[in-house]
């Protein structure tokens, strides 16, 4: 079982940042959400983990060394858009696994399909965007492998099937195999993952465990008399991130002891003070929107 | 155990405080009896849908609270000995947690002590009358 590291990865395409100094840790076990706007870099992280794009700089580490063609009888990988070759059957995508790795496990790959209603007689080109992603995540689930890298392993499917992909992932993870993929859908990041990343235009803008992130990341909200209040004192404070003022109201976005910064507003004066829960939902928007378009962000939480 | 837990993950309250919650509130009402098998990790996190990790460390504080107890390779079970008193320290730290939310709204809108104060002793007065 496995860590897997990246150290200052970086990638260019021209004078474009896909990947810009990325720096991550996943520990052996965990799973890992990696969360960005489109276009942020996931998919070209994962290729460059892979070593199906170059890094331009910096190196990723599987326990420690470099990839190696051994590692990839490690690592089951599923890319975001279909690799199923299109005049193949899905039985044949299976035989072609087998051949492919010293270990894959055709019965479980059999009983995976099976319960994605996957007919293994069909031509990959008959299946749906949905069915494609649950193919390959079942011929991926299969390889019964110590590392997983899923590039939005739910993309197309429907509900139902979202949630038996998420068990998978959990599944995999329960059994000791570190886990690494992207989604779009939050709430699925927030439900698997027990540490999540946030990228944009290539960099880290995020990163820790979604418990703390959640614990201490708060909006302490504030009402004072009138509009000339003096931030000296909140401005200099650790424990805040970030702060928004309109008008009366002071909005502080805390990364610790919320409590405290409430009791400080209480200090200086401030009335009305409420304290406001984050999800992982208002947390990313956070980290990857403009100040400017914060004040909107918190109208946004439910009161 | 019953299929009494469900979990928010689109909430603020991180998932393994909602698991930590949810399990003492049913060993206070007795929905969780003295002795009784806890799923294991795995299948707490398959039936939820979350994290194993996330609910290895609501176990792991459980256990620290006097609620449960794990033996290894048995499993972890709702503690046994001296259950009144675990029954009672869950349900005393569920019932602080909702007073405390609701002290610090009051306060936030604008009442002073003695009107929380007030506003309490006019419910305890109502849900304890004979």
């Amino acid at each position: 079982m496995s860590t897997i590291e990246l150290k200052n990865l970086t990638k260019t395409y021209g004078k474009f940042m896909a990947v810009d100094d990325l720096s991550l840790l996943i520990p052996e076990g965990c799973v890992f959400g990696l969360l960005g706007p489109n276009g942020a870099g996931k998919s070209t992280t994962f290729k460059c983990m892979l070593g199906l794009a170059n890094s331009t700089s910096g190196t990723v580490l599987y326990d420690g060394k470099p990839l190696e063609p051994s590692t990839f009888e490690r690592i089951a990988y599923v890319p975001e858009k279909s690799v199923l070759y299109d005049w193949m059957s899905v039985h044949d995508h299976v035989e072609m696994q087998r051949h492919a790795f010293s270990h894959f496990n055709v019965a479980r790959a059999h009983e995976l399909l099976a319960q994605f209603s996957i007919d293994l007689k069909k031509k990959a080109r008959n299946l749906s965007k949905g069915m494609k992603t649950a193919t390959m995540v079942a011929l991926a689930i299969a390889r019964e492998a110590d590392m997983l890298i899923l590039d939005e392993p739910t993309s197309g499917l429907d509900p139902i099937n979202q949630r038996h992909v998420l068990n998978l992932i959990i599944n995999e993870s329960a059994r000791g195999a570190t886990v690494i993929f992207s989604s779009h859908q939050i709430g699925q990041v927030e439900r698997a993952a027990e540490r999540i990343a946030v990228v944009e235009h290539g960099r880290l803008a995020l990163e820790g465990d979604v418990d703390d992130l959640k614990s201490g990341r708060k909006i302490v909200e504030g009402i004072f008399p009138n509009e000339s209040f003096a931030l000296d004192g909140i401005a200099t404070d650790a424990r805040i991130a970030r702060i928004d003022r309109s008008g009366r109201i002071l909005r502080l976005l805390t990364n610790a002891d919320a409590d405290g910064v409430a009791h400080l507003l209480e200090a200086k004066g401030a009335s009305g003070i409420r304290i406001v829960d984050l999800n992982l939902e208002d947390i990313f928007l956070y980290a990857v929107a403009p100040a400017e378009s914060t004040a909107d962000v918190v109208e946004g939480v439910p009161q | 155990m019953p299929a009494v837990l469900t979990v928010d993950p689109r909430s603020g309250v991180p998932i393994y405080l909602q698991v930590i919650e949810q399990i003492k509130r049913s060993v206070a009402v007795g929905v969780l009896s003295s002795g009784e098998q806890l799923p294991t990790v795995k299948q707490l996190a398959l039936d939820l849908t979350i994290n194993p990790n996330t609910v290895a460390k609501a176990y792991r504080e459980l256990e620290r609270d006097g609620v449960i107890e794990t033996s290894p390779g048995r499993g972890s079970f709702v503690k046994a000995n001296g259950v009144t008193e675990t029954t009672k320290a869950a349900a005393t730290d569920v019932a602080r947690d909702a007073i405390e939310a609701a002290v610090r709204e009051a306060k936030s809108i604008g009442l002073d002590a003695d009107e929380i104060r007030n506003l309490a002793n006019a419910a305890i007065d109502r849900w304890f009358r004979e």
